[in-house]
């Protein structure tokens, strides 16, 4: 900025010394009022969420308030034979939940890639519109109908197909439902923008050289658009390692995450410690997975780059 | 032949996602106007019963206004402090920019069950906990991510020779930014508002963490849950998805949905 902010002044003013004085005065004061600009959400950042997660950080080292430092707590999530297994079943919704979005987003994206410009914007509404409704009220709505008395079963049964309604909720298949609904929008959205990066003449390359429209997108697409791929899963594998509501809503008592475990413990249990502890293990297991997720990311890129 | 079929099984997907994506939201406002005792699909009988209800009803209209005048109050805060940070990212010194942009963006990725706790640990031995004004500083921090994604993306498509041509005609920097850049980076400014108004009238764990005699319309949808799913919940719902409807029927016809690609 400060090239940009002198360069014209000082073509403009041939003079030189007595202008590029008061030009670093102008740069002195910008960069006074850059951080100024800035200080307002620093300010709010550092009260509402560095000084919290560091004080749960502290917290989850000294259990229930003993004054020496004490891992007791990240042990008893290995150890205590109840929280670890509830982390490795969050860990699987998870996994299912990104695979869920990956077969019905991809397409999804395809599909906008391909679609003209007003077909595309309906679609591009149609994948954000959930990301803007609160989450609570999509929940609601998939009570509505997946229900025992819901829209699905209703019509199942008028249509004869079923006797008894189906479980539809309270169980791991609603919980996927409930999740993918939620998230899918964070995993079209990265693999559509990286797929309408793609030089369409790669593709006719490739096609004019006698592969089929198969193997093109086989060969061609789908690598070429892997870092929105591997982004948008990332970021919807993550964002359900931390997911409450809808297991809470569309589970029951039926699934339980981690999340779940580490919000009792604070509100019924008042075990601030523990929780504290527990979501310093999620944090540590999240900032993991996103790092590797960068790095992959990168290489491929490198890749790129050498061919 | 099978190039027709592939076409065709994108095509396929692609629409029965989309009705997946809408279906639930249609289903729930048709069913909100049910006139009936229960919710049952489909509704024999329409009506506005149920909206009149919760408008009558004194918990709902509490928990419904609370929401509300927390939302209007945070919208502008975040608005202006978000706007300033994204131009402060993008046109500051260049050194720690990206560590910058990931602090400020990190709200948006962590989970917020832990935020939730943590500014609960924090409010709880001020007394802040259970206040308005304590939901109001929670929900700030998680709305002006989305205000730095939103105004930071049109500042990116922004012409920059612009603001040098304002410059070099004698414009100092503040009145530049204010008379030039400003206007231009009107559509994330608007698409951030928006954003950070759904965001906090939307907002449940954090909320859920610090609130206890005080409630918000999630919070009241949470807890009303707990008991049955009854016509006045899916009113409530209905209502929330027509005004955030509306809100985002703003912004497509502003044309601003360019900054919402960014958000992921």
């Amino acid at each position: 900025m400060a090239s940009d902010a002198s360069l014209p002044s000082s073509l403009a003013d041939p003079r030189g010394k007595r202008m590029s004085l008061k030009n670093l005065g102008r740069q002195g004061f910008g960069r006074l009022g850059w951080w100024g600009l800035l200080a307002p959400a620093m300010a709010l950042y550092a009260l509402v969420f560095f000084m919290p997660l560091g004080v749960l950080v502290g917290e989850s080292v000294h259990p229930s308030g003993a004054p020496q430092l004490s891992l007791a707590n990240y042990a008893a999530f290995f150890t205590d034979g109840v929280t670890f297994s509830i982390f490795a079943r969050t860990v699987r919704l998870a996994f299912f939940v990104t695979l869920t979005c990956l077969v019905f987003g991809y397409p999804l994206a395809l599909f906008m890639r391909r679609a003209g410009p007003v077909l595309r914007l309906v679609a591009l509404t149609i994948v954000v519109s959930p990301l803007l409704t609160s989450v609570i009220v999509r929940n609601v709505a998939w009570l509505l109908v997946l229900g025992r008395e819901g829209m699905v079963n209703t019509l199942l049964r008028q249509a004869g197909l079923i006797d008894a309604p189906l479980p539809l909720l309270y169980n791991t298949f609603g919980v996927v439902v409930g999740v993918t609904h939620v998230y899918l929008a964070f995993l079209v959205l990265p693999v559509f923008s990286s797929l309408l990066a793609i030089d369409p003449s790669v593709e006719q390359a490739a096609s004019s050289l006698g592969a089929s429209r198969f193997t093109v997108f086989r060969k061609v697409t789908v690598p070429l658009s892997l870092p929105g791929v591997i982004a948008g899963s990332t970021l919807v594998f993550v964002l359900t390692m931390g997911v409450y509501l809808t297991p809470v809503i569309m589970g029951g008592s039926f699934v339980t995450t981690l999340p779940m475990v580490m919000t009792d413990l604070v509100r019924t249990q008042f075990d601030w410690s523990r929780a504290a502890a527990f979501a310093i293990v999620l944090l540590a297991f999240i900032a993991i997975v996103m790092v590797a997720s960068s790095r992959a990311e990168r290489r491929i890129e490198r890749m790129r780059g050498e061919l | 032949m099978s190039e027709n079929r592939i076409g065709l099984l994108v095509g396929t997907i692609a629409v029965t996602v989309m009705v997946f994506l809408i279906l639930p939201q249609l289903i729930l406002l048709v069913q909100s106007f049910t006139a009936e005792d229960y919710l049952s699909f489909p509704p024999k009988h329409f009506g506005l019963r149920w909206y009149a209800f919760i408008f009558g009803d004194e918990t709902w209209r509490r928990a419904l206004s609370t929401s509300l005048l927390i939302a209007v109050l945070v919208t502008p805060l975040a608005v202006i402090i978000g706007t300033a940070a994204a131009i402060g990212l993008d046109r500051g010194p260049m050194r720690m920019r990206k560590a910058m942009r990931t602090a400020l963006v990190s709200p948006m990725v962590l989970p917020h069950v832990v935020l939730g706790m943590a500014i609960y640990r924090v409010f709880l031995p001020l007394r802040f906990d259970d206040t308005l004004a304590g939901f109001m500083v929670a929900h700030l921090v998680l709305c002006v991510p989305y205000v730095i994604v939103t105004v930071g993306a049109s500042l990116q498509a922004m012409d920059r020779s612009l603001e040098q041509a304002a410059m070099s005609l004698g414009a100092s920097l503040p009145v530049a930014l204010w008379r030039v850049v400003l206007p231009l980076v009107r559509p994330g400014v608007i698409a951030g508002a928006v954003f950070a108004f759904i965001t906090s009238f939307d907002e449940f764990i954090v909320t859920y963490f610090l609130a206890s005699r005080q409630t918000t319309a999630p919070i009241q949808i949470f807890s009303s849950l707990s008991y049955q799913l009854e016509p006045s919940i899916a009113a409530v719902s209905g209502l929330t998805l027509v005004v955030t409807a509306a809100l985002c029927g703003l912004l497509i016809l502003r044309g601003s949905m360019a900054g919402t690609t960014q958000m992921a």
